[in-house]
């Protein structure tokens, strides 16, 4: 123990400006967000894991004796890497996609929590709503970099692994190798307004719960059950309203003509969803008398 | 003046459900004072200092540091502010060094070679590389110092700095807070150690059941403390007990009881010497003389007790405010 | 874990309140049988031209083709929308190679899926079976025995005014003698517009036993009863039927007498 920092003056006529009168702007707050994520193992294992898995499963479905007829895109799945990249898509958003983003996004609030730490991010010159905000940024360009990650990986190993046979459409339509990669790159792509929405919602969970169990699994699950309900045909209505719709919006992608009404209508459920989400997180965050740690 | 007052609560009252933490308490620390808050746990001392800090909304009264409120100013309240609340909390998974780099962005960033000073400081120089997991909770408590001096504040908040730390880490602690007080640094400091806050602190705050039941200067506070007690154990206690009693008529202030297996003695400092004096004359052996508190123990158990007898008086003044336990503890 | 638990209960909550609102404004099912009527006549003849490039034959374009379908769920009772495994899809084309049926038309099975996606299975005497040997002498899948497609739910949902008669059969591999001397046959009248009507007449070599006028809702399976005896010795008779509704055999169906 040496020589002390040197003081400020005690007797101050003016306000005190603080730590050199600077307040820590979003992106400097983000950053920190995205170098804690960075250094931890779990979020580099799902980025690794996002990347390499599609290989295994590639082969495992190629190698079926009799191609999964009764998933959409399955019946040619064994024949056409295509196919089989609109196949796993099918199975991604069904509950992988939004337990991938949950990771992040049911996690970045309630770690704070387990490690009992919001009091010493609070006791410096962040606000809440910059930390919320970063931690948001922060959870939604995970979701964007875990999307693309899994989405080329897949597609990559799909068609390299799997059969060579032409893309056979949603209208029965044959489509050329070109046209084909632009269009299942476009379904991978066109996932990230629900994948975004339930991003929204892991962090609400999250926020809610104070719990990282909950914020990852809870999305998950609850995914799983609006997909069984969307899958009901009596409860049509239900089904418009749900965060699960959108991830099959891209099927008017490929049909012959063309039809994008499913995704202009996810994009809106999906906004309405994340916003709503954000907004009670947020109010959450802004109120909550941080007791604990 | 008012403005230039480093802590100025007002009134301010905090309660969680039906339980008050915090019942109007009223606390102002002017800058260059090393101030003490102290109170038995459960007092409202870790609330108040919550407060403070804007991690907890207070339900009623005000709260301006360095002349700026929560309301008004946002975070930038916490300009020229630092501390910690209980034992400090850092990322496990990051080393000291990784840690304090990003406090330093939280606060909008830290000049060149400040970590590397203030690690020196808290004598962790030597092991900031390492992951925060595997440190021992007096490294962390030092950490949180560190983490705190990094934004070079002029008012530095510490709860119980001391808790949890071995009697060596105690020590350098409370040589550490008087060095940062003698830099000119305001310092509030909550404890529930008497010895503590006596040792380092010019005022103190006497909290307890979330009220205030004592606040002025340490000096003002041992002009009120009691007359010291002993604990005497003679081989014969019931001629000591006479041989008391006969002192106790020429010298008022002398009250001797039995206790336990012995006798207990409160009166002024000279009275128990004289009653020794008098046992050894009447032939009573004595084996034991021990002083059971200090006397601003004493009084510290006195007023968080709820003990109080005195009246409650303007808050502006150094006084004791009576201390009822209606406001029950936290937690 | 209260937290946890309070956090969840109202999520479910609220995914259950949004559909109660949803479905209460009106949300109706997205499948229609216009809109199935219009899709699936696009895919089939997409999948079907992929065949005939598999069996190597040219000349056939989707305009040549020239698929027009009729569609409906279950049986008259039941409202010709919304996701189910029960659609049948009466669906019509020219192919010079492979005539149509006197009814002009394949009966198409066809589960249709929530997602406005369906699937479908084709008649084999019409499309083939599951596997078909390509030009090639390999054997490769049927692209028309089973196909998936996808319609667009806001798709133009006028009616298509497509309709195709229902097929009358009988279904009794003999005529059946009741305990007072008469007898009864059951027929079905298959999927199609306006059900089956006409005249069954039953016939014993040239001399005609009994008249039977019938007017039979679609997709159902009547027990016709022939108001006469058949004569003691008759071994066999035939069933004559004449149709003003529907498609009913063309020639005399002979049936044994029990």
């Amino acid at each position: 123990m040496t020589t002390l920092p040197a003081p400020t003056p005690t007797v101050a006529t003016s306000p005190a400006h603080g730590p050199a009168g600077r307040a820590a702007g979003l992106g400097a707050v983000l950053a920190w967000e995205v170098r804690k994520l960075v250094a931890q193992l779990r979020v580099r294992v799902v980025l690794l894991a996002a990347l390499v898995v599609p290989v295994p499963v590639a082969l495992a479905i190629s190698a079926q004796s009799q191609p999964p007829k009764d998933t959409l895109f399955g019946r040619y799945a064994t024949t056409s890497g295509w196919s089989l990249a609109l196949l796993i898509l099918g199975f991604a958003g069904q509950w992988a996609l939004p337990l991938l983003t949950s990771i992040v996004a049911g996690d970045v609030f309630s770690s704070e929590d387990q490690h009992g730490t919001w009091k010493t991010v609070l006791t410096r010159s962040t606000g809440r709503s910059t930390l919320f905000w970063a931690k948001v940024l922060a959870a939604t360009g995970f979701a964007v970099v875990v999307l693309a990650v899994l989405g080329a990986a897949t597609i990559a190993s799909s068609v390299l692994l799997g059969g060579g046979a032409p893309l056979t459409g949603l209208s029965g339509q044959t489509i050329g190798d070109g046209q084909a990669l632009v269009l299942v790159a476009a379904a991978w792509a066109s996932t990230l307004p629900p994948l975004l929405a339930f991003t929204a919602l892991a962090v609400l969970i999250s926020v809610a719960t104070r719990s990282s169990a909950a914020g990852i699994a809870a999305p998950a699950a609850l995914g799983l059950v609006m997909q069984l309900v969307g899958a009901l045909g009596s409860l049509q209505g239900l089904r418009t309203v749900l965060p699960t719709t959108p991830f099959e919006a891209w099927h008017g992608l490929l049909t012959a003509p063309r039809f994008t009404g499913p995704l202009v209508e996810g994009l809106v459920v999906s906004a309405v969803w994340a916003a709503a989400a954000l907004a009670i997180a947020y109010v959450l965050v802004r109120r909550r008398d941080v007791t604990g740690g | 003046m008012d403005e230039m007052l480093a802590v100025d609560a007002r009134g301010v009252s905090k309660s969680f459900g039906p339980v008050p933490a915090v019942v109007d308490v009223t606390l102002r620390v002017a800058p260059g004072e090393v101030y003490g808050v102290l109170g038995p746990n459960g007092a409202g001392k870790t609330t108040m200092l919550r407060m403070l800090f804007g991690l907890i909304r207070p339900d009623a009264g005000s709260i301006r540091l360095f002349g700026r409120s929560w309301d008004e100013h946002g975070v930038r309240t916490l300009d020229g502010v630092a501390g910690f609340i209980e034992s400090p909390r850092f990322y496990p998974y990051l080393t000291g060094r990784q840690n304090l780099r990003g406090l330093a962005r939280l606060d909008g960033g830290a000049r060149p070679g400040l970590i590397e000073e203030v690690l020196e400081v808290v004598d962790l120089a030597d092991r900031a590389d390492r992951r925060v997991g595997g440190w021992s909770y007096g490294m962390r408590q030092r950490l949180g110092v560190a983490a705190s001096l990094l934004r070079e504040p002029r008012l530095l908040v510490l709860d119980e700095p001391a808790n949890g730390l071995d009697p060596a880490g105690i020590r350098d602690m409370r040589a550490l807070v008087r060095r940062l007080a003698d830099g000119g640094l305001t310092v509030l400091l909550s404890s529930h150690h008497m010895d503590e806050v006596e040792e380092i602190c010019d005022h103190v705050t006497i909290m307890s059941h979330g009220r205030v039941g004592f606040h002025g200067s340490i000096a003002d506070l041992r002009a009120m403390a009691p007359d010291p007690g002993h604990l005497l154990r003679t081989d014969d206690d019931e001629r000591a007990l006479a041989l008391a009693d006969d002192l106790a008529r020429e010298r008022p202030g002398l009250e001797v009881s039995r206790h336990d297996a012995g006798l207990r003695i409160v009166g002024p400092e000279g009275v128990a010497t004289e009653l020794v004096a008098a046992l050894v004359r009447g032939g009573v052996g004595l084996r034991e003389l021990t002083p059971t508190r200090t006397p601003l123990e004493a009084l510290f158990f006195m007023l968080t007790d709820g003990a109080s007898e005195t009246a409650p008086t303007d808050d502006a003044d150094p006084a004791l405010v009576g201390a009822r336990p209606d406001g029950g503890p936290r937690r | 874990m209260r937290r946890i638990l309070i956090t969840l209960a109202l999520c479910l909550a609220v995914v259950g309140a949004a559909g109660a609102v949803a479905t209460a404004i009106g949300g109706g099912s997205t499948v229609t049988r216009a809109r199935l009527e219009r899709s699936l006549p696009a895919a089939f003849a997409n999948r079907y031209l992929a065949q005939a490039e598999l069996l190597g034959r040219r000349g056939l374009t989707a305009a040549s083709l020239h698929p027009t379908a009729m569609c409906e769920r279950g049986g008259p009772d039941v409202p010709d929308v919304g996701a189910g495994s029960d659609w049948v899809c009466l669906v019509g084309w020219s192919d010079p190679a492979v005539p149509m049926p006197p009814e002009g038309y394949g009966k198409f099975e066809v589960a249709v899926h929530a997602n406005d996606c369906y699937t479908v299975s084709g008649p084999s005497k019409l499309v083939g079976f599951a596997t078909i040997e390509d030009v090639r002498g390999r054997t490769v899948t049927n692209p028309v025995a089973e196909f998936d497609a996808c319609f667009d739910p806001a798709g133009d949902d006028t009616p298509t005014g497509v309709t195709y008669p229902s097929v009358l059969q009988p279904l009794s591999t003999a005529l059946t003698v009741g305990p007072d001397g008469r007898t009864s046959v059951q027929v079905s009248c298959g999927a199609g517009a306006g059900g089956c009507a006409g005249t069954l007449t039953v016939m014993d070599g040239t001399r005609a036993l009994a008249e039977v006028p019938y007017r039979i809702e679609e997709q159902a399976t009547p027990t016709l009863v022939v108001p006469a005896r058949v004569p003691a010795g008759a071994k066999t008779v035939d069933l004559v039927f004449a149709s003003t509704v529907g498609v009913a055999p063309p020639k005399p169906v002979t049936l044994p007498v029990q």
